[in-house]
């Protein structure tokens, strides 16, 4: 047996540690007032801001938010320190995602997204409250074969989900053939680990968004999302304590945790699905999400998420 | 102890001071007219086993005697004293399941007592290897009955229901041996052993009496339990109240103390007799109004949700409040005092079993044969009591507190299924409860028990421990005296996770409980060895592995004793918040609080202040948890 507790302060202390050595060769080599920022957003870096309400310019502002990640870890055997060790890992995230594009113009490259900005978020908000949009499920890490990562994908999408990929499976999906792009309600993130925190931060700023919480109130935001973000984690893969921590985060924010591997499971918020068949009804049942869509039998996929879809020449 | 706090409960000490006013004598007085206890007996030096004594042995170490007359030295007589207390406490448990078994021999479908629960009787009886398909239920409840009857004396082989354990604690106990064999046998060679002359060795006294005690948990009270929910129905989640502000200023009061539930089952049903309801209407009373006291309040508010009056320490305050036209009682913890104490007012002090005569009290004997009836005659008693109540005396303190109860093994394992995601495999109800424990959200998990004891200020033993444990992400599970002080502290309502730390407390939410289970009286600590038993097995680990701890915060009865001691045989470290009779031998103390690890992997541990034991506690379960790597 492991103790879950352990892995998940391990990983907080490899996010936090990952996070001081960028902000440190950053401001090393671009200096404490170089420039940070996420393209087309009005909340500076999300999380950071949910959590503190402080908005973050510069390098200098970004390694002081370090504090932050360091007061989120308390390695005491207790549920309320773990789930704030994930929260560690993600404010460590967004630093070392907020470094990529303080070095870069564009970080990111097709197919990955990266940063997703506040308009696509705005132009979310109203499927999602409808029900249109009945669910988000992130998937990260590897599945066992494309084919496999395909099926569960595509089972998302038909069924209206909004279906975030990071790492590997990102590769998979597409050689099995899944379209993506935000029409397509698939939207590949990034292939590192930490893009992923560009998932949590679309649900903290919903809550800034719509749900109008006060930035500077994590708790506040922590029960928003909880309550009114109906999102969920599939990880494929072998998971590493870093992995591991980034999911104490999810379920922090009242989002379970769906996985191949073995783990110590937690009822409801972390659980551990070997049938693929049954990862995506699994995942469903687990965030309590209900799909209202009467299955046509037709030989072609039928779901809101093909309504943008252009057919080419060689389809 | 001063007399301000003499009870963490407010309405025991408004009606102590109730009592001192009118000079009326409570335990509480008895315990300070006996001044100091004799330190002899104290320390449990002192033997009275034969008529060449009484003997005793000097407390100090090569002064004064060092040898009983026979040559029995402290070691020998303190764990023969010890040694009687189990076979005292066994024997109690024993004959109340004995009684049960009986009653379900009885049964019959056109009788008063019926078997309520067919599937759990087709479950014992599976286990029993009893055929149970095509048979008349009643003839499969004979047969089960007539075999469990024969638990009690069969002249071969070792307990039935010890299978129940895992299969790591079996071997434990045959390589010790004390695997139990029959369950009086068990008690008869404890009294043989300590007879003058025989057993002279600590050791071999403490390996019986751990045979002995689990004759009591694996047999006696395991099958009272088994049985009486087969009979009487396995509890189920109900609402209830507790504390002396659920007697009625209106009512008819009926206390029903004492222990089985063969009586109360049948006074209860007597209680809602239209004829007899209309009886308490036409002498002036709004109805009947029938609360619960000790282990059997809690078996009848566990199957009915019937009212808790309160615990061990409250019988005589109850009486005192004026209100009560009847205790109605049969065996086991009954103060005898309730006869001069009920003198003073209107109230009926009626025993009903032959087997706890008390001289003074109206005696109605209950007759199992002709239960209902029985009961109804007894109940009319009370009702027609009602006139005598003597308004200016009565005085009823307002304070209950809301609860609730009916967690059964089965009932738990229900509620666990609503955590369960419905496509993964199912197959075990046990594993959120594991799954919640090894991944740490739950720390571990306690069984809080036993009794009250004038010697420690009523109910602060248990709350304050509880209170700490739950606090810490510990879920704790009760029985006896322990639940009702609980449920009168509003621990067991679902209001009171927010005194859970942040695990329990979602773990409390999601399952829909409180963070303290009432699992029922004493006998149904059994429940709690089948819980564990259940969890040892899933995780394919030793009870003695587990993160799992027992306390006794007041214990007072040799039933306690027993308890305890079949806990701790089973592999659970227990606490022990009153010094038990040992400290004049090192040998017993090392045995109990230091060797019997190494033979049963857990040990007693002795802290009377209740905080600090369950610093202990939590300690000791974070070691646990370090050793099995979770």
């Amino acid at each position: 047996m492991e103790n879950l507790f352990k892995t998940i302060f391990t990983g907080s202390k490899q996010a936090l540690k990952a996070a001081e050595d960028v902000v440190k060769k950053a401001i090393e080599e671009k200096g404490k007032d170089h420039n940070v920022s996420f393209p087309d957003t009005a909340y500076s870096l999300p999380v950071i801001y949910a959590a503190t309400g402080n908005k973050i310019k510069t390098l200098g502002e970004l390694e002081a938010a370090l504090d932050v990640v360091r007061g989120l870890i308390e390695e005491e055997m207790k549920l309320e320190k773990a789930l704030n060790g994930g929260l560690a890992t993600a404010v460590s995230a967004e630093i070392i995602e907020a470094v990529k594009y303080a070095n870069e113009e564009a970080p990111y490259s097709e197919p990955c997204t990266g940063f997703i900005p506040d308009p696509v978020i705005r132009s979310l908000g109203v499927p999602l409250v409808t029900g249109d949009i009945p669910g988000i499920a992130v998937v990260l890490g590897e599945c066992p074969d494309s084919e496999t990562a395909g099926k569960i994908v595509k089972d998302y999408q038909s069924k209206g989900l909004l279906t975030f990929l990071v790492g590997k499976v990102i590769d998979q999906a597409t050689e099995a053939g899944v379209k993506m792009g935000l029409d397509f309600r698939v939207i590949p993130v990034g292939y590192d680990i930490t893009s992923v925190i560009h998932v949590v931060s679309v649900a903290i700023r919903a809550g800034l968004i719509f749900g109008n919480v006060e930035p500077g109130k994590f708790d506040k935001h922590m029960e928003y999302t909880k309550e009114r973000v109906p999102a969920f984690v599939n990880a494929f893969g072998p998971l590493s304590e870093l992995v591991v921590s980034c999911g104490a985060g999810a379920i922090a924010l009242g989002f379970p945790v769906i996985t191949d591997q073995e783990v110590p499971e937690v009822p409801t918020l972390l659980i551990t699905q070997k049938d693929y068949d049954k990862f995506v009804p699994t995942s469903l049942e687990a965030r309590g999400i209900k799909i209202k869509i009467t299955e046509l039998p037709i030989p072609v996929a039928f779901a809101p998420a093909f309504e943008g879809e252009r057919i080419r020449k060689d389809d | 102890m001063s007399e301000k706090t003499i009870s963490l409960d407010l309405t025991t000490e408004k009606l102590y001071k109730k009592a001192k006013e009118e000079k009326i004598e409570t335990v509480w007085d008895r315990k300070k007219i006996m001044k100091a206890p004799c330190g002899f007996g104290e320390k449990g030096i002192c033997c009275r086993l034969c008529s060449m004594g009484p003997c005793r042995i000097s407390p100090v170490k090569g002064k004064g005697a060092q040898k009983g007359i026979c040559g029995a030295t402290a070691d020998v007589i303190v764990a023969r004293n010890f040694a009687r207390m189990v076979a005292g406490g066994a024997a109690a448990h024993s004959d109340h399941g004995r009684d049960i078994v009986h009653t379900l021999y009885m049964a019959d479908k056109d009788g008063n007592y019926k078997v309520k629960d067919e599937e759990k009787l087709r479950k014992i009886a599976n286990e029993l290897e009893i055929q149970t398909e095509n048979r008349d239920i009643y003839d499969v409840a004979r047969e089960v009955a007539e075999m469990l009857l024969n638990e009690f004396g069969k002249p071969f082989g070792t307990l039935e229901f010890i299978e129940r354990a895992p299969e790591s604690r079996k071997k434990i106990w045959k390589e010790l041996n004390i695997e139990p064999r029959a369950i009086d046998r068990e008690i008869a060679t404890i009294m043989h052993s300590t007879h003058m002359g025989c057993t002279g060795d600590a050791e071999s006294l403490i390996n019986m009496s751990m045979r002995t005690a689990l004759s009591d948990g694996w047999g006696g009270s395991m099958i009272g339990t088994d049985i009486s929910d087969v009979l009487f129905g396995t509890p189920v989640p109900r609402e209830t109240e507790a504390n002396l502000g659920v007697l009625k200023d209106n009512m008819v009061n009926i206390v029903l103390h004492g222990h089985e539930p063969t009586l109360s089952e049948m006074i209860v049903l007597a209680a809602e007799d239209p004829e007899l309801v209309e009886l308490a209407k036409s002498v002036g009373a709004e109805g009947i109004n029938l609360v619960g006291m000790c282990c059997t309040a809690n078996e009848v508010t566990m199957r009915h949700g019937v009212k808790i009056a309160g615990n061990f320490l409250q019988q005589e305050l109850a009486v005192l409040t004026g209100a009560v036209e009847a205790v109605i009682v049969d065996v086991q913890c009954i103060m005898p005092s309730l006869v001069t104490l009920s003198e003073c007012f209107h109230t009926k002090f009626i025993t009903t079993s032959p087997k706890a005569r008390i001289k003074g009290a109206t005696h109605l004997e209950f007759e199992e044969e002709n239960a209902l009836e029985s009961a109804k005659n007894i109940v009319r008693e009370a009702i027609e009591n009602y006139k005598n109540r003597q308004r200016e005396k009565v005085f009823i303190p307002q304070e209950k507190n809301h609860a609730t109860v009916g967690y059964s093994v089965e009932s738990i394992k229900n509620q666990l299924t609503r955590v369960m995601n419905s496509n993964v495999d199912n197959s075990n109800p046990i594993k959120p409860l594991a799954d919640c424990i090894t991944s740490g959200v739950l720390r571990g998990a306690a069984g809080i028990v036993g009794c009250n004891n004038p010697k420690v200020k009523q109910d602060y033993g248990h709350i304050e421990m509880i209170k700490k444990l739950i606090a810490n992400d510990v879920i704790v599970v009760t029985t006896g005296c322990s639940a009702q002080a609980a449920a009168k502290a509003g621990l067991m309502s679902k209001d009171a996770r927010k005194l859970a730390g942040e695990g329990l407390r979602r773990v409390c939410e999601l399952v829909d409980i409180p963070p303290v289970l009432h699992m029922g009286s004493c006998v149904d600590i059994s429940r709690i060895l089948n819980l564990v038993s259940d969890v040892s097995k899933y995780l394919n680990v030793d009870i003695s592995k587990l993160p799992v701890v027992g306390a006794a915060p007041e214990w007072m009865s040799e039933k306690a004793v027993s308890i305890g001691t079949y806990v701790v045989s089973t592999g659970i470290d227990t606490w022990l918040g009153v010094v038990p009779p040992v400290t004049g031998s090192e040998e017993v103390v090392d045995i109990l609080t230091n060797r019997m690890e190494d033979m049963v992997g857990a040990k007693f541990y002795i802290e009377q202040d209740p905080i600090k034991a369950a610093e202990q506690m939590l300690q000791r379960i974070e070691e646990k948890r370090e050793k099995l790597g979770i």
